[in-house]
């Protein structure tokens, strides 16, 4: 089986918060759930990157080792997914997920939490594959019909890669080298290495020279 | 199979005994009638009444710093218990749902929470009170313990049900509701509406007399 | 440019057309070059800074100590923070040490209980009981421990079946049915906590005067409580014991109710670090009170003999209050306040008198 991972380069993301609106239509999530967003870091200096992040499906998922109701369980393709009817709301995959990517819609007085809702890597909940039951409790089931998430998918810049580890290792390792390549042949910045064709040692615009 | 029984028919049935013996025991006091009074009215007794039935709300000097504790208890549990069970947003919509068909404003959530606290707080310590004071130990008799402790059931499971989330949970409080609805005709609790003839009765006696009590 | 200049020398050999030896001469020549050309390279790579920006960008990111909080579009406290490192220390505390070793600890109690219990058996008062009685707790004081009784019982119960009800109740009962009593402990202790704080205030306004600490609190320290041995240590109202749970109580409660709120309201933006704290804290904390109550409970039910009825009738008996509040049963007797067993029951009503007891002697609310 394939592992399914994110990745987000951030020398391609030019934060245009397109993933987060897919995120949002794609899943019908509810009001102040965010289950994607974009993050950057040192906003307006040199240096400046940003980073879409969800829930990373972690190989040893630390909601699922502190989910008090044992609620929380990863599939065979590795993506980490949670069953909202035994969720208390109770708040602790929160505290223990480093990238905080569980959210709760607050349901009651006091910021009281409701049923956890967390990126599914559009694959859906332990509900029948499709059903109305689990499009209307964790949204669209887009692994179920072959396809990989919406977020990544729509990607302008393909920044944000999702799919199996090794193809997405496979195509960021490529991209990597190209970049040091162009790098060190052309002389271009890293900046622009990022975007170039990753076919062969030498980008688009260094042919055109 | 017991949800749909909670759910439907026991609910109906427990309205229906509720209604019923409300109504039941309000005709057994009407019919008891009253002794004559043969004093002379020096007034008529409308006016006392109605002043009775509401300066009773506040209680008399000696009272109120004697037993203190039972009368800030007392309405704390009173009027936590009045607010929550008629001004809470599930309660407000299971009435629009299932009796007036029409509902009404409710309280925001954070009231609402804090009059159950409230209202926890006063009547574990009235419970507490009646179980240790000597006085009204001995006066108590099985059926306050019961109607108490039916009150108490239902507030909890209605706390432990917070979370609206959990179908269960909610049929434990209605079914708990129930049994109360089913017990309240038969038992003290029914000084919820007497306590308006009680009251009503001194003030009348009182006020033909003349007397300011 | 090394290697733009390495076939040009090449094609300058081939089109003079020399000798062999020239040749050979020139494929030294090559060799040298070449490897000369190599170490140019190698020198123009450390020339060269490669830049490695993902790399500079992970190093900030996920920095060794503090969170790196960068700006986001989506509202939301901490939304900012793209890893929280201590999310996983956490974890690792919940689930390596506190289940665990709390777990060991609370039936490390009981049993440590049990085998008291076993090796000194009920502490029974020497003299016997008498038929003379000494008024102890009010009608106010009683109601009040009963109160912040039965809530910490609820409480203790519920946040246990959090902490545990994962281990050992779901193989059990099975998830769905534990998820329904999860959530059911979630909520009411959730809505307890605040009552709570309301008992433990009532508690602490009512018993703090009498929990100040005072001479011969030391001696009875020294002497171990009278636990060892046979003789009892004198003592005031509550002893050094009594005393030191009191205030026990009253510290580990501020940080039980502090953490407590931080954790039930998360609505101030305290951010994931703040409650991951709040919750080590509040389980410590809560760990140690439900600890000490362990103790407490043993001595008042089957630990001790006599010790109960102060907290349930009132009255106290008068040999136990001599042997165990030795100053305190003193000065009672001198100030004449010892009643008979008789009356004690007259003005509970037990007997048939049908007397209605004197406000004074219950009633004195507050």
């Amino acid at each position: 089986m394939a592992r399914m991972k994110f990745y987000c380069d951030a020398e391609r993301c030019i934060e245009c918060n397109a993933c987060v609106t897919a995120c949002k239509n794609e899943n019908e999530v509810p009001w102040g759930v965010n289950r994607r967003r974009v993050v950057t870091i040192k906003d307006g200096e040199p240096g400046e990157r940003s980073l879409s992040v969800a829930c990373m499906h972690c190989s040893d998922a630390p909601c699922i080792a502190v989910c008090p109701v044992d609620c929380i369980y990863d599939t065979l393709d590795g993506v980490v997914l949670h069953n909202k009817d035994i969720c208390i709301g109770c708040g602790y995959c929160f505290y223990a997920c480093p990238f905080g990517a569980p959210q709760f819609p607050q349901e009651g007085a006091f910021g009281s939490r409701g049923k956890m809702d967390k990126c599914t890597f559009c694959a859906g909940g332990p509900e029948e594959d499709l059903s109305a039951e689990e499009r209307r409790k964790y949204g669209s089931n887009r692994l179920a019909e072959g396809k990989l998430p919406l977020c990544a998918e729509m990607c302008s810049t393909k920044a944000l890669l999702a799919g199996d580890a090794n193809v997405i290792a496979d195509i960021y390792r490529e991209r990597v080298i190209n970049r040091g390549a162009s790098v060190l042949n052309r002389g271009v910045s890293y900046q622009n290495a990022a975007f170039r064709a990753s076919r062969g040692m030498e980008g688009k615009s260094s042919m055109k020279k | 199979m017991i949800g749909q029984l909670i759910d439907g028919p026991l609910w109906y049935f427990s309205l229906a005994v509720f209604c019923l013996g409300v109504l039941f025991r309000f005709f057994t006091i009407l019919r008891a009638g009253l002794k004559p009074d043969l004093a002379i009215p020096r007034a008529g007794g409308a006016a006392g009444a109605l002043r009775n039935l509401f300066t009773r709300f506040v209680p008399r000097r000696d009272v109120a710093t004697r037993g203190r504790l039972t009368l800030v208890a007392g309405y704390l549990f009173h009027l936590g218990l009045f607010a929550l069970l008629f001004f809470a947003r599930p309660h407000v919509d299971f009435y629009a749902e299932r009796i007036t068909g029409f509902d009404w404003p409710a309280l925001p959530y954070w009231a609402f929470i804090i009059s159950a606290e409230i209202a926890f707080i006063g009547l574990l310590l009235l419970w507490l009170h009646r179980l240790l004071h000597p006085v009204t130990r001995l006066l108590s008799t099985a059926d306050d313990h019961i109607g108490t402790g039916l009150v108490f059931l239902v507030m909890l499971t209605g706390c432990l049900a917070l979370a609206q989330s959990f179908e269960p949970l909610r049929l434990l409080h209605l079914f708990l509701a129930e049994l109360l609805l089913i017990y309240f005709p038969f038992s003290s609790l029914m000084h919820t509406f007497t306590f308006v003839f009680s009251r009503g009765y001194t003030g009348a006696i009182m006020g033909r007399k003349g007397v300011n009590a | 440019m090394g290697r733009v200049l390495f076939p040009q020398n090449v094609a300058d050999a081939m089109k003079g057309g020399w000798l062999f030896l020239l040749c050979v001469l020139m494929l030294l020549l090559l060799v040298t070059s070449t490897a000369a050309i190599g170490a140019e390279t190698a020198e123009q790579a450390q020339a060269i800074p490669v830049p490695n920006p993902s790399a500079d960008l992970w190093r900030e990111v996920r920095q060794r100590d503090g969170i790196v909080v960068g700006k986001t579009q989506v509202a939301g406290v901490d939304s900012g923070a793209l890893i929280n490192p201590y999310g996983e220390t956490w974890r690792n505390f919940r689930m390596q040490q506190l289940i665990p070793y709390s777990g060991y600890l609370l039936v490390g109690m009981l049993l440590l209980l049990l085998l008291f219990f076993a090796i000194r058996g009920k502490v029974k008062v020497n003299a016997g009981m008498s038929d003379k009685k000494l008024f102890r707790y009010s009608l106010y004081e009683r109601m009040i421990h009963w109160f912040i009784a039965s809530v910490f019982l609820f409480l203790a119960l519920t946040g246990l079946i959090l902490l545990f009800g994962r281990s050992l109740l779901i193989p059990w009962v099975g998830q769905e049915l534990f998820s329904l009593l999860a959530s059911a402990s979630k909520e009411g202790h959730n809505l307890f906590g605040p009552v709570f704080v309301v008992a433990l205030l009532l508690i602490f306004i009512r018993f703090v005067r009498r929990n100040i600490y005072q001479r011969g609190d030391l001696t009875w320290l020294l002497k171990g409580g009278g636990i060892i041995g046979k003789g009892h240590v004198p003592s005031n109202f509550f002893n050094m014991g009594e005393k030191s749970m009191f205030w026990l109580l009253v510290l580990l409660g501020i940080v039980i109710i502090g953490s407590g709120l931080i954790l039930v309201f998360p609505l101030f933006g305290q951010t994931r670090v703040t409650m991951e704290l709040a919750h080590l804290s509040h389980a410590i904390t809560t760990l140690l009170m439900i600890l000490v109550i362990m103790g407490h409970i043993y001595i008042g039910s089957v630990g001790m003999e006599g010790a109960l009825d102060g907290m349930t009738t009132g009255y106290c008996d008068l040999n136990w209050a001599r042997e165990h509040h030795a100053q305190w049963a003193e000065r009672c007797e001198q100030e004449g306040q010892v009643v008979s067993e008789a009356e004690v029951s007259r003005l509970r009503g037990e007997s048939s008198g049908g007397h209605i007891p004197p406000a004074g002697a219950q009633e004195s609310g507050q």
